[in-house]
């Protein structure tokens, strides 16, 4: 009997080669995502699909704070709010072009995160938790409060959706279409995913891993711990910032109940479920408990229940979420193979 | 002028009290611990709601009720640890647990959603009709019981943890745990103490504040991030700090109302909340636990 290892190795590795591959993972993303709308041709789950690229964005956003810079930031939902309200208002009030009210909303969402992160640097763990949380709560209430500009629990109405894109030479691409649209946030969910990836593999995520394991000893290396975790932060709350302004522009109406503290927590669900310091994990985590309530719509009012154990159970018993459950199962998946195929040499 | 003063300290007062009850279970917690249940806010809520079905569902006296909150409090602290906080313990991250109690907040939330719908309840006390007129000022009899049932139950704890033997085992094991337990105090016994202390104190709280609160599933979250930033205002594991801090942001609630706006109680609170941490984030009273900050 020849070897079988020598033969099949070439191919092993080729795959091997392919699978870990970046490119091959980006291109296979992107025809998913330009598969999707073809396969859900229903407005509901087209609406669902553009929930799920906004809910990723939010959770790999959330991730790089707390997964990559270790800051439990518990006021995502604020910068959410931040960038949905300010780019709204700048296209209501004051007849800004979407794509300017947008690189406000994300700019502002960013700044409000920076500055929070500049007070809270020296805090530490539960301190930055709930100095986070009171930031979510003052947010809030600022967005219920201040009636004449933001209509309070009334709420805004007719938000325009982005403006049709004229590029020369093709069709017009209207984004009242629910397709377009998803191609838009979903494009957009995944140049912040790729974006995020380079940031995390470049020495800067390096530093701030090193941060996060080890402040002390990061210091002592000469790290400047706090200017780092102020730019995680920023970056963080900056992406929240252009979910909320896509969020608006999708949704038409923006009242605050939208970015009560809850949405933190919801948002905190997906990055825990999913698998907190990676980001691919963030990003099923985040489609997963998109989906999931709206399969179990049947059941009622005890979908939302799902959250909470999902959460409680992630983290007592898997506390590297679907990330590391799929390691496993593939560890478990390769043991099994292995054996079957040395009992056959044998 | 001056009555009105009087009359929004005395209902800032006994507000404050109640929020003292349930910060004072936050920083028992986090004293011992160094940990924060975050589903304390719905210890408080089903407090609230025990004692209402208790009441109006199978026509118990308040009083009874009050003491019938405590006890699922302290059932559901106790359970809190056992599922939740025991298991983790040893996994050394301070973060983990406070958002697993996060996940069993929204649980209980929605399944208290599920339950008893999303349309606040009535809870009607004996007490609340009844009104006492000393000079220019009223109070209802409810706050007078409100005031003596809360001075009551802080100023026993307050002598457990001072002169009896279990509380001063109790201050020890939050001093250091690992010393305590060298010398022959069992740690795990005195942490799930605590939590069932500090959860019936917030069961309590909950059936106290039932007749005041909206009362829906959700009505312990506007409860708990008051006493979060009274936990930090006051100090983190500071029992003086905290009853100190409770009565003020009682007090910041009332005359915030009465003043300016109540929907600005929260944007003062929290102003106040970060304006501490960023001049003495070791509370009103200073600790000298200092590895948070």
């Amino acid at each position: 009997m020849s070897n079988p290892e020598i033969a099949e190795q070439p191919i092993t590795s080729m795959a091997n080669s392919i699978l870990t591959s970046r490119r091959f993972w980006l291109i296979l993303a992107a025809i998913v995502i330009s598969l999707l709308p073809m396969i859900f041709t229903d407005s509901y789950w087209r609406t669902n699909l553009i929930v799920c690229a906004i809910n990723v964005m939010l959770a790999i956003g959330l991730d790089f704070i707390i997964g990559y810079a270790g800051q439990l930031n518990l006021g995502q939902s604020a910068f959410y709010g931040i960038g949905a309200y300010v780019s709204t208002l700048l296209i209501t009030k004051l007849g800004v072009p979407f794509w300017i009210a947008f690189g406000c909303g994300v700019l502002l969402s960013g700044i409000a995160g920076m500055l929070l992160s500049l007070f809270g640097v020296r805090l530490r763990g539960h301190y930055l938790a709930i100095a986070s949380l009171g930031f979510a709560v003052i947010t809030y209430q600022i967005l219920l409060n201040w009636i004449s500009l933001t209509q309070g629990p009334l709420g805004i109405y007719a938000i325009p959706p982005p403006p049709a894109l004229r590029l020369a030479g093709l069709p017009i691409i209207e984004f009242s279409n629910l397709a377009n649209l998803f191609y838009l946030t979903a494009g957009f969910a995944l140049l912040i995913y790729v974006l995020l990836d380079q940031l995390v593999r470049s020495p800067i995520g390096e530093t701030l891993t090193a941060i996060r394991e080890d402040e002390v000893s990061a210091a002592s290396l000469g790290i400047n711990c706090q200017k780092w975790k102020v730019f995680a932060f920023a970056i963080g709350s900056s992406i929240a910032g252009a979910a909320g302004c896509f969020y608006a522009s999708f949704v038409g109406t923006l009242v605050p109940d939208a970015f009560f503290i809850t949405e933190s927590f919801t948002i905190l669900a997906m990055v825990i479920v999913g698998g907190m310091g990676t980001l691919i994990g963030p990003v099923f985590g985040a489609i997963l408990l998109t989906v999931l309530p709206e399969l179990l719509r049947g059941i009622g009012d005890l979908r939302l229940i799902v959250y909470g154990v999902a959460v409680t159970l992630v983290v007592l018993f898997m506390p590297g979420g679907m990330v590391q459950a799929a390691r496993l199962t593939a560890a478990r998946v390769r043991r099994v193979v292995r054996g079957a195929g040395t009992e056959a040499t044998t | 002028m001056l009555t009105v003063l009087l009359q929004q300290g005395i209902n800032g007062i006994v507000v404050g009290s109640l929020y003292v009850l349930v910060a004072l279970g936050l920083t028992l917690i986090y004293g011992v611990l160094v940990q924060i249940n975050f589903a304390h806010a719905d210890i408080v809520t089903l407090g609230a709601f025990a004692a209402y079905f208790f009441t109006h569902a199978f026509g118990g006296s308040y009083l009874a009720s009050i003491g019938i909150a405590l006890v699922v409090g302290g059932a559901l602290g106790w359970l809190i640890n056992a599922a939740i906080f025991a298991p983790l313990r040893d996994r050394g991250s301070e973060l983990l647990p406070l958002i697993a109690t996060i996940g069993v907040s929204i649980m209980l939330q929605n399944a208290m959603l599920a339950w008893f719908g999303p349309i606040p309840y009535a809870f009607d006390t004996p007490y609340s009709e009844h009104v006492i007129r000393i000079g220019s000022t009223f109070f209802t009899v409810q706050s007078v019981l409100i005031i003596i049932v809360s001075t009551t139950t802080i100023g026993l704890l307050y002598a457990f943890m001072k002169f009896t033997f279990l509380g001063k085992a109790l201050r020890a094991v939050s001093q250091d745990r690992e010393t305590a337990g060298l010398m022959g105090i069992n740690p795990n016994y005195l942490i799930m103490l605590t939590f069932v202390i500090a959860s019936a104190l917030a069961g309590m709280g909950g059936a106290l504040l039932g007749p005041v609160l909206v009362m829906t599933p959700f009505a312990g979250t506007s409860v708990i991030v008051k006493a979060f930033a009274i936990v930090i205002i006051g100090g983190f594991g500071n029992v003086e700090g905290t009853i100190i801090a409770g009565l003020l942001v009682g007090l910041i609630e009332s005359y915030t109302t009465q003043f300016l706006d109540p929907g600005l109680i929260d944007i003062v609170v929290f102003a106040l909340l970060l304006l501490m941490l960023a001049v003495r984030p070791t509370g009103l009273i200073a600790e000298k636990r200092e590895e948070n900050v």
